[in-house]
């Protein structure tokens, strides 16, 4: 009786019931309460386990995606202090950095063989994933740097550094800033006092600070800092390939 | 109910097809709160990345299965889910002395079904999926392949077993499932 039950489940749900078959099933559907809820389960186990079965791989996918932002996005904050940090840069980004640098080739020539600080300026942009409470003013800043509106960053970088006063990844910003806005001195102060702590963006400091005399053609002492750039450092690569055009 | 999606629906368009750039802004944009949120309630960064990506599956399988349509802001009804896990799991772990430090989300009742509807679809889920871990291995079996390949004729050789035979021991399972699920305290906790 009970098994007959399912397999008039079963064949309800593939549609295999003829006319008859179907009336009487819903008749009973509607007067046999134990029928019904033994039903409603049937079918909800079908389309739970069906689903989630069906998509087991995808899930597996997902979670892998997942667990990559996550560490991505919300360790790093933490991990600061230990590990360079890699700031995401959106792929295609990069390649318009490839792509402008390729064409600003061309200008070397004309500029006496001597580099200048729009080709090696390629900012990172600026996300500031996991802070406190202050959303507004993160994504203000956020958005007003990563569309080169650096006095309106500078403005909310610099609210958010009155609730994060040591964060390096904030100062550096603001450094970023005020060296984009011209503003040499505060600037070398800002790279400075990062480079002298011991974060991970020490050298990213020490890499700025040499951009901050490139700006201003300050070959020699561009020179001078970049030598301090340690090979295990993020940042050596272009500073070799810069070194090598001063 | 039939409801226009939110503009918010991007999220979970971006759940089902894995869109790692649109989803990405979930971590960017939602993702701090809750971090601090736990953070502030006896937890720590792993905790809250275990409680988000849960949250997110799960949300992932209730689009797949009954296709979610989201008509509130992604924003507070993540928060709110987050939320209410990360205090299940201190629950969990016997963390009795939980200072919970209230956020300002006012919650509107729409939000707050919506969140229901999700924490009913899990609890569902998951007690689903342990009462087919109570079957014997043969119903196991029979039934994953049955979920997984798409025609009966095909589990069957897939099987060794005949085509009769695979169907009806399918609905004998699934008929034995039903039982455990029926007779089980926390479906007729659902259900209320």
């Amino acid at each position: 009786m009970q098994k007959e039950r399912y397999i008039r489940f079963d064949r309800y749900l593939n549609n295999e019931l003829s006319k008859e078959e179907l009336k009487s099933f819903e008749e009973e559907l509607k007067s046999d309460h134990d029928f019904k809820e033994d039903f409603e389960i049937y079918s909800a186990l079908e389309s739970s386990l069906g689903s989630k079965l069906k998509n087991e791989e995808e899930e597996i996918k997902l979670r892998k995606t997942l667990s990559d932002l996550g560490s991505q996005h919300l360790k790093q904050v933490e991990n600061t202090k230990k590990e360079t940090k890699v700031i995401s840069l959106f792929r295609y980004r990069n390649l318009m950095v490839a792509a402008s640098i390729a064409l600003l080739i061309g200008f070397f020539l004309f500029n006496n063989g001597k580099p200048v600080y729009g080709d090696f300026a390629q900012h990172n942009s600026l996300e500031l994933a996991v802070r406190g409470d202050n959303n507004y003013a993160i994504s203000k800043a956020e958005t007003a740097f990563n569309s080169k509106n650096y006095e309106e960053a500078l403005k909310q970088l610099s609210i958010l550094s009155s609730n994060y006063p040591n964060d390096p990844e904030i100062n550096l910003y603001q450094g970023i800033c005020q060296l984009e806005l011209n503003n040499y001195v505060e600037a070398e102060a800002i790279f400075d006092e990062i480079s002298a702590g011991n974060s991970s963006l020490s050298t990213k400091a020490i890499w700025y600070k040499a951009l901050t005399f490139l700006k201003q053609k300050k070959f020699n002492e561009c020179k001078e800092v970049l030598k301090t750039i340690p090979e295990t450092a993020e940042e050596y690569q272009q500073a070799k390939k810069l070194l090598k055009k001063l | 109910m039939n409801q226009k999606p939110h503009e918010d629906q991007v999220y979970i368009e971006a759940l089902l097809k894995n869109d790692s750039k649109v989803l990405s802004k979930i971590y960017t944009k939602f993702s701090y709160k809750i971090v601090s949120f736990v953070k502030n309630n006896s937890g720590n960064t792993d905790d809250a990345q275990d409680i988000i990506q849960e949250t997110l599956v799960t949300i992932y399988h209730q689009a797949k299965e009954k296709n979610l349509i989201l008509t509130c802001p992604f924003d507070a009804y993540f928060f709110l889910l987050c939320k209410r896990r990360w205090l299940n799991e201190l629950k969990k772990r016997g963390n009795n002395r939980v200072t919970i430090v209230e956020e300002m989300t006012s919650i509107t009742e729409e939000q707050e079904q919506q969140v229901e509807e999700t924490e009913i679809f899990e609890l569902q889920h998951q007690l689903f999926e342990s009462k087919f871990k109570e079957l014997g291995k043969k119903c196991q079996e029979l039934l994953k392949a049955t979920f997984k390949i798409k025609s009966m004729e095909e589990v069957a050789k897939f099987l060794g077993v005949s085509y009769g035979y695979a169907r009806k021991s399918k609905s004998e399972c699934m008929g034995k499932l039903t039982q455990l699920v029926k007779n089980s305290k926390e479906y007729h906790r659902i259900k209320s």
